[in-house]
Order: C-alpha cells, then structure tokens, then sequence
C-alpha cells in the first residue's frame, strides 16, 4: 500500500506493528491447528471441534491486519497509567530485565534447588533490580519470607513446595 | 424458602468464627491492596486463588467478597489524601475528595467516603439480594440458544464499550479466545493448539493466566515506569463529619446508589459511568454549585456510593447468570470454576448456602469496613511508605509461589513468564486487559452453549434465534456493535445538538479528561518543574 | 562560599531552615536548600510538594537571600545527599535538624544527622525544633 522509501519511513517508531504481527501470528497458528484436526460426522455435534477455532483465527487475523492499517496511518495505542506509573519516560529495561532475569532464575533453580532457595534468589534479585541497595535487610526479608511460606504451605495449605538441596535440613 | 429465611441461614454460615475470620482477613486485605499503588482487587483475588484448593469454598468467597469491597475503599482513600486514583472509577472521587484534603478537609471526605460507601454498599447489596433471585427465576427458563446469547452478549459489550479502541479490544478478546481453546476438546477428545506439548492438554490453568496477567504483567509494566517524584501525602485524623456535612451527604449517597447499582449490573456498565453520572448530577442539584471544583462534599458522596453500589451490582450477573462484568469478577469466576462449582442460575439450586453465605457476608464486609477503616486511616496512609522494591518483589515472588503451588511444575512459571510478557505488551500498547480474561473464562463455555443449542435444533442454524430472549439480545449486540456509525451519523446530521454528551463522553472512555486527570496532569507538571529546579542549581 | 541546609517538611526542618537563614543574612553568603528523597516509595513525607517550596522561595526572595534550592531523587539516602552537595559547593557550614530518636530506633533506622556530624568536612550546626533564633 506505500512504496519502499516511505514503507521505511513509514516503520519507523511504530513498534506496534509488532502486536499486529504478534496477532497475525496467532490467527494463523491457531488456523492451521484446526485443519488438522478431524471432525468426526456425527449428528450429536454438529459444530464440531473446527467451528471456534476458526472464528477465533478470523478475528485475530482481521483484528491483525486492522490493527497495522491503523498504526499505519498513524494510530496509537494508548498506554496504559496508574498509581505508580509514570509515562513521561519511556520503558526501563535496566529495571525490566535484571527483574525477568530474577524471575528465570527462580524458573531455573526451583525443582532443582528447591522453592527457599529459589524465591529467596526471586526475592533479593527483584528487589535488586528494583533499586534497593539494602544487600543485607533484603537478603534477610527475602530467607524469611522464602521459610516462611515453605512451611506456610507445607503445613497449613498441606501443598509440599519442593525442598530441593534442603531436603534434609527443613 | 423465601428470600429473608434464606440470608438468615447465610447470616448464621458467615457469623461463624472462623468465616468471620476470613472476612476480617479479606477486608484488612482488600483495603491495604486498594491503598498500595500497583495493586488491585482483581490482582489480590488472582493471587489468592491458590488457597481455594484447600479452604472452603465459602471461606474462600467470604474472604473474596471482603477484599473486593475493601479495595474499592482502599482506592478512595489514596484518590482523596493522594489525588491518584489507582482505578477509572475512582478518578471522579479524587477530583473533590482531593481539593477538599488540601483544604483541610480530609477527615470529612474520607468519613462521606466512607459512610457513603456503606450506605450504598449495604443497599446494593440488600438489592442484590432481592433481584438475584428473580433474575434466576427468569433465568433458568432460558435455553442453551439465549444463554449463548447472553455471554456473548457479555463478551461484546465489555470489549466494543470499555477501552479506547475497540479494535484493540477485539484483538484482545482475540487472544483470550485462543488462549481458552487451548487443551482436549471436551466433546471429541482432540487436542487443541497443544503443539504435541502433554502438559497443555488439560489446557492453561486459569490462575495461572490471571496471575501472568493481573500481578505478572502490572508488576513489570510497573517496574518500567516507576514514577520518579515522591508525593506528600495530606496528613489526616480519624476522620468525622459534621452536622451539616451529614445534611450535605445523605441525599447524594443515596443518588450515587440509585445510579451505581444498575449500570454495575449491566454487562460493560463498569463503575465508570455511574460514578461520572453522579458527580455531575449532584453539581447540578447542588445548593453550593460554586464550592465544586474547590472541594464539595457531594462531589465525593455521590461517586463514592455510586462506586460501591456498582460493585454491589456487579454480583448480580456473576451470582445470578455466571456473568462476569468486571475484572475482579471475572477472577472470582476463575475461582468458582476450580471449585468445580458452574456458575449460572444452577447456581441458587445446587450452591444454596454457599451464595446466601456470600451475600450475607458481603454485609458484614461492609460493616467491617466501616468499623475498622474509620479509624484506622491514618495508618493505611502510612503503608503508602512502603518502599516499592520490596512491593513489587512481594508481587512477583507471591506470583510466582500461587502459579507453581498449583500443578506444582516449573513449566507453569514459563507459561506464568510468557504470558506475563503478554500482559505487559498489552499494557503498552494499550490493549485492554479484560476481554482477553473473560475470553479466556467464557470462551469455552460460549463454545459448550454453541454446541448445545446446534445439537437440539438437529444442526439447523435457526436453533440459534429459537428463543424469544435470544433474538432481544441479538438485536442488543447489533446496537452495539453499529453504535459507533449510528452515532456517527447522528452527529453529522445534527451537529450542533449534541448534548447528550455525559454518556458519550464516559462511554468513550475517557474519563480522565472530566478533570480528573486535569487537576493530576497539572500535579505531575508541579513535580517536574521542581526537578528542572534541580538541573539548574 | 555557601551554607548548605538540610531541609524537612517537619517543625526540625523548619527550625534548621530558619536558623541557616539567619546565618546567610549574617555572614552574606549563598544558602543551598537541599530537600532530597530516595524515591523509592510512592509517599515520602519528607519530600516537600510544590506549594512549600514556593514558600520557602517567595520567603528567601524577601530576605534577600542569594540561595539555590535542590530537591534531587536518586535513590541516595538524605545524609549522602547533603554531603554530596556540602563537598560539591564548598560549604563553611552545614545546617541540620535534630529529631530525638530512642536508642532502639537509631539502631534500626540509623540517624541521617549522625552520619553528617561524622562525615562533614566543614562544621555542621545542629537545631532541635523550636531552637532557632
């Protein structure tokens, strides 16, 4: 719909494409999921399990292409404030980052070393990230919580989180 | 048995010590997560649904219905002493409620607020009381064709009337639909969009998808945007009233009623309309028209009881058809649904005790609020102290802990990680969040009714508008869906009458412009001229 | 030369204030204001709002006082802050509000005016509220 130099141009600062790829993606992934799937004749489902599946595709993929026809002339999504957001900066990832860094690590370590380890490193690293530079209250917080929540769920929920390389010292 | 023998029985199961208990809790609860920013009702409710695996249903929903009215306290509280409404619906209130803190007046808006809220609150609910039983009376004549209907009557309404964008609220909808197909098709026992992956054939467990999106999501996007500039906070005392500041306030918390229970029925009304609604209505009746804007007492009454009377109505489509009309609602049907509890008019038949328990606590709950918060303001004021670091980890970490403790597999924190990145991509680029929940919860249900209603009517389409109600409701969704044009040629035809503005202007969303956000917007601009005083020293 | 004031919204941070401005008036120097927040809580009382520091500008305008006011955030605790800007412009004098805090609360808080007291290279005048003259 526009030639090259202004397509260029035209991409610049609309990152939003990226949600509408993100949707176009979905639709289609969602539409090739259900023609594979075999519809069975029966006269007790007639709908079957494609019917959803494809309306669900449908709208994804037109929501897809509406989507980058309105970012494209110039349509934005309006982000999202609050009580503690501030938009006029833009994004931190210097926060952002460290914090999913945190938040895989946990991923990483729980079955293995075990959920007070884990969400102590969850804890302290979030809080890092975060800003706080209290090493020592944070590190503490952190063990407490993690201890506490083990043997909150353990005893009073009856859900045994896993104890990892504790195994033998809770 | 009759509606009042009925609630005693609920009285009786919700007044036992240990009920009592978990309504305390939610109420402490809810209100400390209305005060602290970043946080919500719906977020506390997702990150509590790992307890509904070992508490008692009506435990559970007890201590729900408590943080679901405490929140919206908790929210006055911060608009008020703070001017930052934490939700669209509590954005009307800060606009006087904050002037009249400046003012000196805190005390006294913090009390209309919090009597208001109890008014209201104990009438709604009393109404909800009274009508959920009719509307199942009504309900359960309803066939699988109008139930199919109604919910997607429900899931249209939230997505093409709230937000800025319907479009963005269609692609939201979207996923949430996709994110629901996911697992074994209940009737032929395929998998679907389980890309061969064993632990997603029993499909994305809900807490997981409202934990990811609620805390996961908020708590990132959050952490992106940290505001820089502190606030001060308006010192306040237990707060009180005065004889005339009752005279002022009862007429409007009794408005602020009339407007919120309705439209927080309604599917999409929100709290936002109503809340609007009554503000405006009580500038025009008021005696001191002059004081609004520098900080009149019925500008706080009213929205504030219409705030709390549409959470109260928000219950009656949830209690009576299953019908979420709100986030923190639609978590609270996540919770039903693990319970293995079906929401709908089924619901009065088969859970009896269960739902006059919830509504007799939802008058305890307000009591307690009143009882507890009244004096205890000054000290939900200091919690606004916390340093977020430890906030913001508390959420991932409690996040996290409720995700995993629910299948008790790392892969769910993936799915929790993912889905959270989802959520903070939609909060960026202002994808509402809503729709994609309910989808996700009605979705399958929609799709169960669908097939239904086909089967009965042997395949025929017709099936579909076989019922009186279902063909109302259809031409509800076209008028819906066509508003914008029709509206749009309204206008272009009569261009100057255009004072139907209220519902127009809250119905376009943006409230925040009503002034709201006029007086914050200039409140940020303060905070920043001082730190362009730093530069230059 | 300057004299660098720590200031709180607080009857201690008052009386700080008005003794360092009577200090400037007498020794006819330049008085840096420093109201400062870590930043890391949505509230931070300590951290004046814009009304008061107008006030305190329009109050140093009619004194005549030359003066600077800061209000940085970032992310520093109110000692370091003060010191910072006490080194930064040279400072002959420091002036901090003193609160009374109890032995435990020290403990755990640990005191903004102690870290200054013993870490200022310039002599430092201590005010308790309702002091300054």
């Amino acid at each position: 719909m526009s030639s090259s130099p202004t397509l260029a141009s035209r991409l610049k600062g609309r990152s939003e494409l990226g949600v509408a790829l993100l949707l176009g993606a979905a639709g289609v992934l969602v539409l090739v999921d259900a023609i594979a799937l075999v519809t069975p004749y029966s006269k007790s489902d007639p709908v079957g399990p494609k019917t959803l599946p494809y309306l669900v595709a449908g709208l994804l993929i037109v929501c897809a292409i509406m989507l980058a026809v309105n970012v494209l002339r110039g349509g934005q999504g309006e982000a999202e404030g609050g009580e503690d957001v501030d938009l006029t900066h833009p994004a931190d990832w210097k926060t952002v980052l460290p914090l999913a860094g945190a938040f895989v690590a946990n991923i990483l370590l729980i079955d293995w070393a075990g959920w007070v380890i884990s969400g102590t490193v969850l804890f302290w690293g979030s809080a890092w990230a975060l800003g706080s530079r209290h090493y020592i209250r944070d590190g503490i917080i952190a063990v407490a919580l993690s201890v506490l929540t083990f043997y909150g769920f353990y005893l009073g929920l009856g859900i045994p989180l896993p104890a990892g390389l504790l195994a033998g010292v809770l | 048995m009759d509606v009042f023998s009925s609630l005693m029985d609920g009285f009786a199961t919700a007044l036992t010590p240990m009920n009592f208990l978990y309504a305390v809790i939610g109420v402490l609860l809810g209100t400390a997560v209305g005060v602290l920013p970043g946080l919500g009702p719906a977020m506390t409710v997702a990150l509590l649904l790992p307890v509904t695996y070992v508490l008692e249903p009506t435990s559970a929903f007890i201590m729900f219905a408590g943080i679901y009215y405490g929140g919206m306290y908790g929210g006055s509280t911060t608009s008020i002493l703070l001017n930052t409404p934490g939700e669209s619906s509590s954005v009307v209130t800060a606009i006087e409620g904050n002037k009249m803190a400046k003012a000196g007046r805190a005390a006294q808006a913090l009390a209309t607020a919090a009597i208001g809220s109890f008014v209201a609150g104990t009438i709604g609910t009393a109404l909800l009381a009274v009508f959920a039983p009719i509307v199942v009376k009504f309900a359960v004549s309803l066939g699988s064709p109008s139930y199919f209907a109604i919910m997607v009557l429900a899931l249209l309404a939230v997505t093409a009337v709230l937000g800025s964008s319907r479009l963005r609220g269609f692609a939201s909808l979207g996923l949430g639909l996709a994110i629901g197909l996911v697992g074994i098709d209940s009737v032929t026992g395929q998998r679907r969009l389980t890309f061969g992956q064993p632990l997603l054939a029993d499909g994305l467990d809900i807490v997981v998808v409202a934990v990811a999106i609620f805390a996961v999501g908020e708590a990132l996007w959050v952490a992106a945007h940290l505001r820089r500039n502190p606030l001060q906070v308006i010192p306040v005392g237990r707060p009180w009233m005065g004889k005339e500041d009752w005279k002022r306030s009862w007429k409007p918390w009794l408005r602020g009623t009339a407007f919120g229970f309705p439209f927080g029925a309604l599917p999409a009304g929100g709290a936002e309309i109503p809340t609007f609604l009554s503000y405006v209505t009580e500038k025009r009746l008021s005696k001191h028209p002059e004081e609004f804007g520098h900080g009149a007492i019925e500008g706080v009454a009213g929205p504030e009881a219409a705030n709390n009377a549409a959470a109260a109505g928000t219950m009656t489509p949830l209690l009576a058809l299953g019908l979420p009309t709100n986030a923190t609602a639609a978590v609270m049907l996540a919770a039903f649904t693990s319970y293995g509890i079906q929401p709908g008019p089924q619901l009065f038949a088969s859970q009896g005790p269960l739902v006059w328990a919830l509504i007799a606590s939802l008058f305890i709950g307000n009591f307690l609020l009143l009882i507890i918060n009244l004096p205890l303001a000054p000290l939900w004021a200091k919690l606004l102290q916390l340093p977020r670091p430890y906030l913001y980890a508390g959420i991932l970490f409690f996040a996290t802990l409720g995700a995993y403790s629910v299948n008790l597999q790392a892969f769910d924190l993936v799915l929790l990680l993912v889905l959270g990145a989802l959520g903070f991509m939609m909060r960026r680029f202002g994808l509402p969040v809503l729709p994609l929940i309910l989808g996700v919860i009605l979705g399958p249900r929609i799709e169960g009714q669908l097939r239904k209603t086909l089967q009965l009517s042997a395949g025929d389409p017709a099936g579909l508008w076989s019922e009186p109600i279902a063909v109302g409701v259809y031409v509800l969704i076209a008028l819906i869906l066509l508003w914008p044009f029709l509206f749009k040629l309204i206008r272009r035809n009569r261009p100057a009458a255009m004072p139907a503005g209220i519902l127009a202007k809250s119905g376009s969303s943006e409230p925040t412009d009503a002034g709201g956000s006029g007086s914050h917007g200039s409140h940020r601009a303060d905070a920043t001229s001082g730190g362009d005083g730093d530069g230059d020293g | 030369m300057t004299i660098v004031v720590g200031y709180v919204p607080t009857p201690e941070g008052e009386a700080a204030l008005t003794q360092a401005i009577s200090e400037a008036r007498k020794s006819n120097t330049t008085l840096l204001v420093i109201n400062s927040s870590k930043g890391d809580a949505l509230v931070d009382n300590r951290y004046a709002q814009e009304p008061e520091i107008q006030s305190i500008e329009d109050r140093l305008a009619t004194q005549g006082i030359d003066h600077v006011i800061k209000q940085p955030v970032r992310g520093h605790d109110a000692a370091a802050e003060v010191l910072d800007a006490a080194e930064e412009h040279n400072a002959d004098l420091i002036v901090i509000g003193l609160r009374r805090r109890t032995p435990v609360g020290k403990l755990i808080m640990g005191s903004t005016s102690q870290r200054i007291l013993l870490e200022a290279d310039c002599p430092v005048l201590a005010v308790k509220a309702g002091m300054a003259g």
